[in-house]
């Protein structure tokens, strides 16, 4: 099976002086939950930035499903099937949760201005299915009873849980998730886990920034470790908890040193 | 369209054009600078402008009582009453800028409301005090004193230099001068730049943003003053609405030279009231401001940060 | 304070369709009788001492309105900053006073196609400025609408600085005359145009237009990132209103009969703008209300109708200041679908 979902060749990325990504080759397969760690500042949100097309690449070049991303326009990506969530949460806070997923969800609608002006059928339509399915997606992530309350006034937990909504109300093949779990109390990141496990059985491939290593090793195929910009690992979870580079990264000192 | 005055004048349009670049450019630093700090357009500047303008007319005849009409003076009452002027305008449009930032802008920042608001707070702000000189002169131009007696130091090559053009130029640069050491060497100066780099990280280093934005208000209002001033001394003659033009030019030559970048501001002016000068020699002088506009979206197109670039951070996501 | 827009769509939620339709017909009704209200003894405080009522009613209150919610549809919906509005207005008014005057057109067929010049002009300034950051759209607006008043103004075919005279009134339609001695058609004519836009903007708000252009308001770059396409939809709100701008520029034209450059100035973006902001940003009541109030006011009140700038400068500091809502703000309450009930 495992055909390559995303793939970064050689990506390197700078801020002015700051090399952001230097030389990352790193690639998520089909179907799997893969997770993408590494110390603050590592670059692992870049990775997510220069995948949606935030920003440009410096150099190397970005495959998704064998189509290169460069130079395509941000909402086309989308289209094309990458969404994602953000690490401080980004929803539109004065839409109610409800549109905020319809909203994500027009990206596939055939129908646009004209349509939705004259009440033509397909619109109707489409209008009526984007509803019901995010009534679907709301109802999958728990959080369907605040269907109508505006974004801005959910509590935290339910806000982060409408990003990850929202992200699959585009529909996407491969789900990019910043940190999902950030201030989560351990139950709630159980539950999370399970919500992630069960989005991948649904068929969608997942890339998790995530800190909490137990969370990790529960659900992830395979991490990738990033560390000052450049992968520094890539393996099975248990392996790489115990890869000395990794530790050092981690500590800050090599792990035989202590 | 009459290509032949290029030519013909091609000296002389240049001193005109230098003189009148380096106006824009002294504006231009009224929104530049607030732009560094702010990230918004100081859409009020245009009006402090204009006030700067007719401050220079009172004093001159409220205060010094030289009438419309007068015979040019000299020697040191000259002297004396330029320098009045000069200082004045500069004053009260430093004090103007303050309050207008004071008025139309602190309370929403404070308040962190979405920089529509800010917009078009300014914007209010710059039609109130341009609509109210409008019904104080009637809407009327009006005529400044010439204590200056507008004498030649010589021809060059058909340019005629004439010393209210020399003194604009040399005074602009020298203004120019004194901005840039303040601005690199000064510890205020450097509270600025911190600032213009980085709102939270200043805030972090413990800079008063509050006393740095209303800094960059005072120092964009001085210049603007003395922009006013010149402008004046050249002209003779002012209008409630001389601002509005202007302050589109101005801000046009802020972003040709890069937003919230200092020297960008005063090459972006001098190449602007160059480019003006003989576009409006060539196509005739009503199509100025189309010429100016149209170079205002060509940069903002081809190259959005400026010939010299924007001292101004990228946004993130 | 409370919101007063949210308790009257409170009790709007609660009535079953045909009272809903009840509601709208007698309002409309109503807003027809208005022409009548400065002769009728209770209302006739509504007198205007120089212009007739009447004719305040078509302009500037109804034109003001029409055009309020227009530029609503950019700076409201979307949260584009267009400073230059009055460009459309002018195109439009120009495109009838030229059509008419030198091709016989009839206002009836200048509408449409003033609309689509209109929407066309919209397009080609939308279509470098909207990629640009929002402060410098407001900029290149304002330059935009200076630019089409100079041409006006330097231009042979446009009249120059006298304009252009002679246009003719509208035909009559089904017996209503358009003339000096009918004020009243031309509110009713208005008061459609109004209904119409206000019509398609409900349209809009609710569906995926509505969302897109919430979307970019609220966070532009998210709004990318959830895969709406920001610069179309940018677009679009640019030439929707810059359509009902057009067509308040025709009719106006067919009104006055004569118009020149100096009808077209930098003003009037800015008490449209005023319009918008006193009202309510992006909630069409509240524009109505704001315009109207701000429309009619310096003809009611002879001392501010010279004063009148400064006043529309100073509604925009304060209300930015205090109450950036507008006098009615936008939907803040949480809204009850009925889809959505369970
Ligand atoms: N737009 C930008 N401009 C300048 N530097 C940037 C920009 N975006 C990221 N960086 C820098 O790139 C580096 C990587 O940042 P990134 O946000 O990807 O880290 P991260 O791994 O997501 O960290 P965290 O765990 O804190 O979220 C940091 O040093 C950051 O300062
Ligand atoms: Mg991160």
């Amino acid at each position: 099976m495992s055909e390559k979902m995303l793939e970064l060749k050689n990506v390197t990325i700078k801020f002015g002086g700051v090399t952001a990504l230097s030389e990352v080759n790193f690639h998520v397969n089909e179907g799997e939950i893969c997770a993408l760690i590494g110390p603050n500042g590592a670059g692992k949100t870049t990775v997510f930035n220069v995948v949606t097309g935030v920003y440009p690449v410096t150099s190397g070049e970005i495959l998704f499903q064998g189509q290169n991303l460069a130079g395509l326009k941000r909402h086309k990506v989308v289209k094309a099937g990458l969404a994602r969530t953000f690490q401080n949460v980004r929803l539109f806070g004065d839409m109610t949760t409800l549109e905020n997923v319809i909203t994500a969800s027009d990206v596939h609608k055939k129908s646009g201005v004209f349509g939705s002006l004259f009440g033509t059928p397909r619109a109707r339509l489409e209008e009526r299915e984007s509803r019901e399915r995010a009534h679907e997606l709301l109802e999958f992530l728990g959080i369907d009873h605040r269907a109508d309350q505006l974004a801005k006034n959910l509590p935290y937990g339910d806000q982060r849980r409408l990003e990850i909504a929202r992200a699959l109300g585009t529909e996407p093949k491969l789900l990019l998730l910043d940190e999902p779990a950030a201030g989560f109390n351990p139950a709630e990141k159980i539950d999370l886990a399970n919500t992630i496990k069960k989005i991948r059985d649904r068929g969608y491939t997942v890339l998790l920034i995530e800190h909490d290593m137990s969370l990790i090793m529960r659900i992830s195929d395979r991490v990738a470790v990033l560390d000052f910009g450049e992968k520094i690992a890539d393996d099975l979870p248990s392996k790489v908890q115990n890869d000395p580079k990794v530790i050092e990264a981690y500590l800050g000192v090599p792990a035989d040193a202590s | 369209m009459n290509f032949s005055v290029v030519t013909s004048q091609f000296w002389a349009l240049c001193l005109q054009g230098v003189a009148l670049g380096l106006i824009y450019s002294l504006i231009s630093l009224g929104y530049t600078m607030v732009y560094g700090v702010l990230r918004l357009i100081n859409f009020a500047n245009s009006e402090v402008f204009m006030v700067g303008t007719f401050s220079i007319l009172f004093i001159q005849v409220s205060v010094l009582g030289h009438a419309v009409n007068v015979d040019p003076i000299h020697g040191i009452q000259l002297l004396g009453a330029l320098l009045l002027s000069l200082v004045g305008a500069m004053l009260v449009c430093a004090l103007l800028a303050m309050l207008v930032e004071l008025v139309a802008y602190r309370r929403l920042r404070a308040h962190g409301t979405n920089r529509l608001a800010s917009l078009i707070s300014a914007i209010g702000t710059s039609i109130f005090l341009s609509e109210s000189f409008r019904i104080f002169t009637h809407s009327r131009p009006q005529t400044s004193p010439r204590l200056l007696e507008k004498w030649t130091f010589g021809e060059i090559a058909g340019a005629n230099f004439r010393i209210d053009t020399v003194m604009a130029i040399v005074a602009s640069i020298a203004i120019f001068f004194a901005l840039d050491q303040f601005v690199n060497r000064s510890r205020l100066g450097a509270a600025i730049r911190a600032v213009s780099m980085s709102e939270e990280n200043s805030r972090l280093m413990g800079i008063n943003l509050n006393r740095v934005v209303t800094l960059t208000f005072a120092i964009g209002g001085l210049t603007t003053g003395a922009a006013a001033f010149f402008y004046t001394t050249i002209y003779e003659n002012t209008q409630f609405n001389v601002g509005f033009n202007l302050g589109i030019a101005a801000f046009t030559a802020a972003v040709l030279g890069g937003i919230g970048n200092l020297r960008g501001a005063f090459y972006g002016g001098l190449a602007l009231g160059l480019l003006e000068q003989f576009a409006s020699a060539i196509l005739g002088s009503q199509w100025k401001a189309v010429t100016v506009f149209l170079v205002l979206v060509l940069v903002l197109l081809i190259k959005p940060s400026g010939i010299f670039g924007e001292a101004v951070q990228q946004t993130r996501t | 304070m409370i919101n007063i827009r949210d308790k009257g769509a409170e009790i709007w939620e609660t009535w079953n369709r045909p009272k809903r339709v009840a509601f709208v017909l007698i309002s409309i009704f109503f807003a027809g009788l208005l022409p009548f209200a400065a002769d009728w003894g209770p209302t006739s405080f509504l007198n205007t001492p120089i212009t007739s009522f009447q004719n305040v009613l078509v302009y500037p209150v109804g034109m003001f309105i029409l055009m309020a919610l227009g530029l609503n549809i950019v700076v409201g919906k979307s949260g584009l900053l267009d400073l230059g509005y009055v460009a459309f207005f002018a195109i439009g008014a120009y495109s009838q006073a030229i059509l008419s005057t030198k091709f016989g057109w009839s206002t009836w067929e200048v509408l449409p196609v003033g609309i689509v010049i209109a929407m066309f002009s919209g397009m080609l300034l939308g279509l470098p400025a909207l990629r640009l950051r929002g402060d410098y759209l407001a900029i290149i607006t304002l330059g935009f609408g200076e630019i089409v008043r100079i041409i006006a103004l330097n231009s042979k075919g446009t009249g120059g600085p006298n304009g252009v005279a002679g246009i003719p009134n509208p035909p009559a339609v089904f017996g209503f005359k358009f003339d000096l001695m009918h004020p009243e058609h031309y509110f009713w004519l208005v008061l459609g145009m109004i209904l119409l836009v206000v019509w398609m903007i409900r349209r809009f708000t609710v569906r995926r237009p509505g969302r897109a252009w919430e979307a970019i308001r609220q966070d532009e770059d998210v709004a990318a990132l959830m895969g709406v396409n920001t610069l179309v939809y940018k677009l679009w709100s640019f030439v929707i209103g810059a359509a009902v701008g057009g067509a308040a520029g025709v009719l106006y034209a067919s009104k006055v009969m004569v118009i020149s450059p100096d009808m077209f100035k930098f003003d009037v973006s800015v008490l449209i703008l005023a319009c918008v902001v006193f009202g309510g940003i992006g909630n069409i009541w509240g524009v109505i209300l704001g315009a109207g109030i701000l429309a009619y006011l310096p003809d009611r009140i002879r001392f501010i109708s010279d004063a009148r700038q400064v006043i529309f400068g100073l509604v925009l500091i304060i209300m930015m200041n205090l109450r950036p809502d507008g006098l009615l703000p936008r939907k803040k309450r949480e809204k009850i679908t009925e889809k959505s009930k369970k």
